[in-house]
């Protein structure tokens, strides 16, 4: 059998059990919804006020380029897991045992993650049909113009987030949460590369292609600085339409494109060359079977000769009240359990800077980077249950719903509470009190909303993404409708606080009820 | 003490039926629940162990109603999963510690408890390594280990001896047998001879029917005169197979020795043998695929 033929086979069992899970159908829903924005005019690309006539070569250029920058995103948390799934239904130990090489098997695990990403391309590329028929403007379906640029910009990039998402289930320190939030960093800098470098070569979503080509069209009105792919609440009402007709696909633009077809087979190696092979000896199964990469797998530890009779006496006290603090206690053990030295050091370190920084937005600041370092340990409750398969033992304690799940909210809680203290402390030394407010809001809404995504989704993906986002987009940009944590001074005097709260409310008592369904599943 | 399980059935999706108008009345002692694959063994005891819902049917733990009011009953509940997992950085000790907590053990008692277990299952030694570095027979024991924290009343085990060495399985065996006086017992096994060390009484289920449930002795006397030992040419054993149902076979150097059950001896040179719990259980299944052969005709 040829290796074409192998990889094919693999990726072709990869993506037919991607495809029948529901998660691919959301897949497909989420490019839907880029495609429904950009028809209502909510995503827009627009030079400064003025925005193309929706033909052909408009619509497929906007629809193209709205793929490859958010596909490129929420694709690849879709695709990062294939890996781990053949490591977690076993089948991984059964391939490992198989003639198959290491680069096939990524070959194949990639190209299953191409088709993936492809699948929610080719949905966007169908809606633009729809999109140019439903807006009026120009009803002439010019089909060149308006699937080049899927075809052209939108798939070369998604080659390269398709081996990426493998390259990161390869590399031990990236393939689980703190990967998520490291891409999603990434991703911000992958997008600012082009204008940074000013090159075709750095482009991975092809917006500096676009802007390039529209500018020197000389259709639009000259402003290439406002040049921009924007999502808004209400529709967009451009000042002036003008008409272009799209790029022309010239060598340059095509080796650039190409290139990033090599860059992807490029990284495909570098997988290969990382990948353990299932080898639990080896690569993140290790460092995960024990908190020191040094420590070997015990294949058999020299116990006591077993002794001919047991016998176990009877347990003399028998809880008669049950003591909450104890598993609070539990939970906050196990939920810290685990971590280093230096993650301590950390977050130390970041509550005495909130209690020393003097300038109020800088201490804001410091807050909000002191409540994204614990996101991996938030991003565990809920879900740890049915990860480690421990669930079965402990739905079978009494009163799983009133003891277990509020101690390991409370657990999450305290964490918030004791990372953000130095905060807390100023506020209350300055008598801020609706800062204060703010600032208590925040350390419930974080765990949570942990909580909730942990127990609906069974996955800590969910929260290690949108709060990532939320954070990036909220404390970060001082944005004060998603400054949930009241890191911005001016943040306190708004109504958001007491939304949250509302939020906060809502997202516990969805956590309950997921967890009361787990329960009776 | 007692639990009482009546009509209980279990649907799955695709109108797959996991269980179907089970009864069972089970007092102190230990019960072997034995079945082929898929039989619903494990339905069962998920249901037993109040992690899953019946689609019909009532469980009552000692007149209680344990499907509206599960918790009275999960106090007393120890409960060892088929599959289960153990979180990987977590010490078996702090394992055993964390779930004493949330079982409801205070302190001083989990903690005299829980170094009793470890004894018990042989795991002081380990007691502070991390789980992780476990093999499957090691992690199966703190399973036992846990399922027995609460001191439980009721001790629903499922496939407790996969993967546990010889010398183990002998010794958790001797365990379940201290442990069945005052205490219901429920063992879900593959393993006939696991059942014939410990069980008080069989019960044997398939297709999500139960078949039988009766004592060893029961069971035995059932199939009393109905095993036979034939010696034949091994050309001629799938012959026999396709006529009677062969429990066993040996190859000597004068033939094949073939343990077959039947009501007369299937030739006249047959001798007839002292039954097994195995002859019982696999009689209990046959008859049983004859008769819903002849319903499903």
């Amino acid at each position: 059998m040829s290796a074409a033929t192998v990889v094919l086979a693999a990726a072709k069992a990869d993506f037919l059990e991607r495809v029948r899970r529901y998660s691919f159908l959301f897949t497909l829903g989420l490019a839907l919804y880029f495609g429904y924005m950009a028809t209502v005019g909510r995503l827009t690309l627009r030079i400064g006020d003025s925005r193309g006539i929706y033909n052909s070569a408009w619509i497929g250029g906007l629809l193209a380029v709205v793929g490859s920058t958010f596909i490129s995103l929420a694709g690849f948390y879709f695709v990062k897991n294939t890996l781990q799934r053949d490591n977690e239904t076993r089948v991984g130990e059964i391939l490992a045992a198989t003639p198959i090489s290491r680069f096939t098997y990524i070959l194949g695990k990639f190209t299953s993650n191409f088709a993936v990403l492809a699948s929610m391309i080719g949905t966007l590329a169908l809606s633009s049909v729809v999109m140019q028929l439903v807006s009026g403007e120009d009803l002439h379906i010019h089909l060149w113009k308006l699937l080049s640029p899927f075809l052209l910009l939108s798939l070369p990039a998604m080659t390269v987030v398709a081996a990426l998402a493998i390259v990161f289930e390869t590399i031990p320190f990236l393939h689980g949460g703190f990967g998520n939030v490291v891409y999603f960093f990434m991703w911000t800098a992958i997008l600012t590369a082009p204008i940074l470098g000013n090159s075709a070569l750095y482009d991975l979503g092809g917006l500096f292609i676009l802007r390039r080509s529209i500018v020197a069209s000389g259709a639009a009105p000259l402003a290439e600085n406002s040049f921009s792919l924007s999502i808004d609440s209400g529709q967009f009402k451009a000042a002036s339409i003008f008409r272009w007709e799209g790029i022309p696909w010239t060598a340059e633009v095509l080796f650039s494109r190409l290139l990033l077809c090599a860059v992807a087979l490029l990284l495909c190696v570098i997988a290969a060359a990382l990948f353990d092979r299932f080898d639990p000896a080896r690569g993140y199964r290790a460092l995960r079977a024990s908190p020191t990469p040094a420590l070997p797998v015990i294949v058999s530890i020299p116990t006591a000769p077993p002794a001919p009779a047991t016998k176990l006496s009877p347990l003399v006290t028998r809880a008669q009240s049950f003591r909450f603090t104890a598993v609070l206690a539990a939970e906050l053990r196990l939920m810290l359990k685990g971590q280093r030295w230096w993650w301590y050091s950390v977050a130390a370190g970041l509550v005495l800077a909130q209690a020393l920084v003097s300038k109020p937005d800088s201490r804001g600041m410091v807050l909000a980077f002191a409540w994204i370092w614990p996101i991996l340990l938030w991003s565990s409750m809920g879900m740890r249950e049915l990860r480690y398969q421990t669930h079965q033992i402990l739905f079978a304690a009494p009163h799983p719903l009133a003891r277990q799940l509020p101690a390991v909210w409370l657990a999450g809680v305290l964490l918030a509470v004791v990372t953000g203290s130095g905060f807390a402390l100023r506020l209350l030394l300055e008598k801020n009190l609706p800062g204060l407010f703010a600032w208590a809001v925040g350390a419930l809404f974080i765990p949570s909303a942990a909580l909730c995504l942990g127990v609906w989704s069974s996955s800590s993906k969910p929260f290690e993404i949108l709060y990532t986002l939320l954070w990036y987009i909220g404390p970060m940009h001082a944005m004060a409708s998603f400054d949930f944590m009241g890191s911005s001074p001016a943040t306190a005097a708004t109504l958001y606080p007491q939304i949250y709260l509302a939020f906060t409310a809502i997202l516990f008592a969805m956590a309950v009820a997921g967890r009361k369904r787990q329960l009776l599943l | 003490m007692k639990l009482s399980i009546h009509s209980l059935s279990k649907k799955y999706s695709g109108n797959v039926w996991g269980l179907l108008d089970l009864n069972l009345e089970l007092k102190p002692g230990v019960l072997g629940l034995l079945g082929p694959n898929g039989a619903g063994k494990s339905t069962l005891m998920r249901i037993l162990a109040t992690v899953t819902r019946p689609s019909s049917g009532s469980i009552h733990w000692n007149d209680l109603d344990m499907l509206s009011s599960p918790d009275p009953l999960r106090a007393v509940l120890g409960y060892l999963p088929q599959d289960f997992g153990v979180y990987p950085h977590l010490t078996a000790h702090e394992f055993l510690a964390y779930l004493a907590a949330v079982k409801g053990l205070d302190g001083p008692a989990a903690s005299r408890r829980i170094e009793e277990l470890l004894s018990v299952v042989n795991l002081s030694d380990a007691r502070n390594r991390p789980l992780g570095g476990f093999s499957g027979g090691m992690r199966q024991r703190v399973g036992i280990a846990q399922a027995l924290l609460n001191d439980p009343q009721l001790l629903v085990v499922d496939e407790p001896t996969a993967g546990l060495d010889p010398e183990e399985r002998v010794r958790f065996r001797n365990l379940l047998s201290e442990l069945s006086g005052e205490r219901i017992v429920i063992l879900s096994t593959h393993i006939v001879s696991d059942v014939e060390a410990v069980a008080t009484d069989i019960a044997i289920l398939s297709h999500g029917r139960l078949l039988s449930h009766a004592s060893p002795e029961a069971l035995l006397a059932s199939i009393n005169g109905k095993v036979w030992e034939v010696l034949l040419p091994s050309s001629d054993l799938p012959a026999l197979r396709q006529r009677h149902l062969v429990s066993s076979v040996a190859h000597r150097t004068d033939g094949v020795h073939a343990r077959v059950v039947a009501d007369s001896a299937p030739f006249p040179n047959s001798s007839p043998l002292e039954p097994s719990l195995e002859d019982a259980y696999l009689a209990t299944i046959a008859a049983g695929r004859t008769t819903q052969a002849g319903a499903s005709a």
